[in-house]
């Protein structure tokens, strides 16, 4: 029933956006301060159907919208306390919110394993998440240690490599050059190439 | 001075959330050091708040309304604590990041030599691309190079060239397979920067193109 309260105030706001946001601001310190879910329901009565249209068009689902629309109301509720009346409206802060739920969400949906959220690219409710599972990296191979490998080449293996990765020839030209035929160019630079990439591994 | 920014394109985009999470993450650090940049997108945020307002509200009359609001209210609020403030160190130096980088700084591996002045650090991002702190000392350089995709780049603390351009902190690059650079730094104190890219680097010049089988390598 709540809803429907909301909904009648909602058609004297749209004439008057101002004066709609200031409402929607002073909502949002009751919910903040005394959760007065009066306040949030008419939040929820002017915004929810709105987010439900913009994320149907985003999403292209109704389920979707749904879930975005509730992940983003959530937030309104959860985190009140976050909205800055000197930083923007409350249609702002909701729209950004909304726009991160849709980031990670299609990105989640995209099964990508990106270490990349949307809490970091927009800090809006920002809150840091202890994440402990850090991964470990690799160690990295450094152009010295290429270099002082490379040193280690057998010295027909390590002219070719030479020829063709510095002096940027290709392999028909260091075979004219050293008088030697195609596929031993081939064969060398293979060789070479798996030596250096076994010598990298031992490395590790 | 800050020279070089996202075009317009990219910081709408960027407000719309319509943009590569590697993209993303470098626009957004480059609009937590430019305010001028910041002012664009909140102008554009402003502006797609409005697009949903504006949308003509359905009646109320789905249920699945207030199913929603009583489950809504039935939440707990959250508190948020404050964040700490995590910096990159690097013999002894620390530098602040960005906003948006700071939860990579946890992510960062050490730093270990890439040759002579220049020092990277690899940030584990996912597979978003391959992220690296880089630093210049003074005198760095980075073997000429050309990118078979995007490298993005951020200068988080100094000055740095690269025979294009000069670039100074908070400076925004995107470099393409358009582009063959060598970024070098004769700045006193280093530059530091942040590099996303989403293929190796092409190395173009002298003993560095030795690099070139391996350099997938450099980018694991
Ligand atoms: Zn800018």
């Amino acid at each position: 029933m709540l809803v429907g309260i909301a909904l009648e105030n909602n058609k004297s706001n749209t004439s008057k956006p101002k004066e709609c946001a200031n409402e929607m601001s002073q909502y949002l310190v009751a919910v903040a301060s005394e959760r007065c879910k009066r306040s949030y329901a008419k939040i929820f009565g002017y915004f929810a159907p709105r987010l439900r249209s913009y994320a149907l068009k985003q999403m292209g689902n109704e389920a979707l919208a749904m879930e975005l629309v509730q992940d983003t109301m959530s937030n309104v509720w959860q985190k009140a306390h976050l909205f800055n009346v000197e930083k923007g409206s409350p249609s702002t802060w909701i729209f950004t919110i909304a726009r991160n739920i849709r980031f990670d969400m299609l990105r989640k949906l995209q099964n990508r394993k990106e270490d990349i959220c949307s809490d970091d690219l927009w800090p809006i409710l920002c809150e840091t998440t202890a994440d402990q599972n850090e991964i470990p990296l690799d160690e990295q191979v450094t152009l010295e240690q290429v270099g002082q490998l490379f040193n280690h080449l057998p010295d027909k293996q390590r002219s070719v490599i030479e020829a063709i990765y510095i002096d940027g020839k290709s392999q028909q030209e260091v075979a004219d050059q050293l008088s030697i035929p195609l596929g031993t160019v081939k064969s060398r630079t293979r060789l070479a190439l798996q030596r250096l990439k076994d010598m990298l591994e031992d490395h590790d | 001075m800050i020279n070089f920014h996202p075009t317009d394109k990219q910081l709408r985009q960027f407000a719309e959330g319509n943009i590569s999470s590697a993209m993303a993450l470098v626009v957004a650090a480059h609009c937590d050091m430019c305010s001028h940049c910041q002012e664009k997108v909140d102008e554009v945020n402003v502006e797609l708040a409005q697009d949903i307002e504006n949308i003509a509200a359905h009646e109320m009359t789905d249920p699945a309304f207030e199913k929603m609001l009583a489950e809504i209210t039935a939440k707990p609020m959250i508190d948020t604590r404050p964040a700490i403030v995590p910096k990159i160190e690097l013999d002894g130096r620390f530098f602040d990041v960005p906003r948006p980088l700071r939860r990579y700084v946890r992510n960062t591996g050490n730093w270990s030599k890439l040759l002579g002045k220049v020092w990277q650090a690899p940030v584990d991002i996912g597979e978003a691309g391959a992220a690296h702190f880089i630093f210049m000392e003074n005198g760095g350089q980075v073997p000429e190079h050309t990118h078979r995709g995007n490298e993005l780049t951020l200068v988080v603390n100094g000055e740095f060239s690269d025979g294009l351009a000069d670039y100074d902190t908070g400076d925004f690059l995107v470099m393409d397979n358009e582009h063959i650079h060598s970024p070098h730094s004769n700045n006193k104190d280093g530059c530091l920067v942040f590099s996303i890219v989403d293929e190796p680097l092409h190395f173009t010049s002298g003993l560095a193109r030795l690099l070139n089988p391996f350099s997938h390598l450099f980018f694991k």
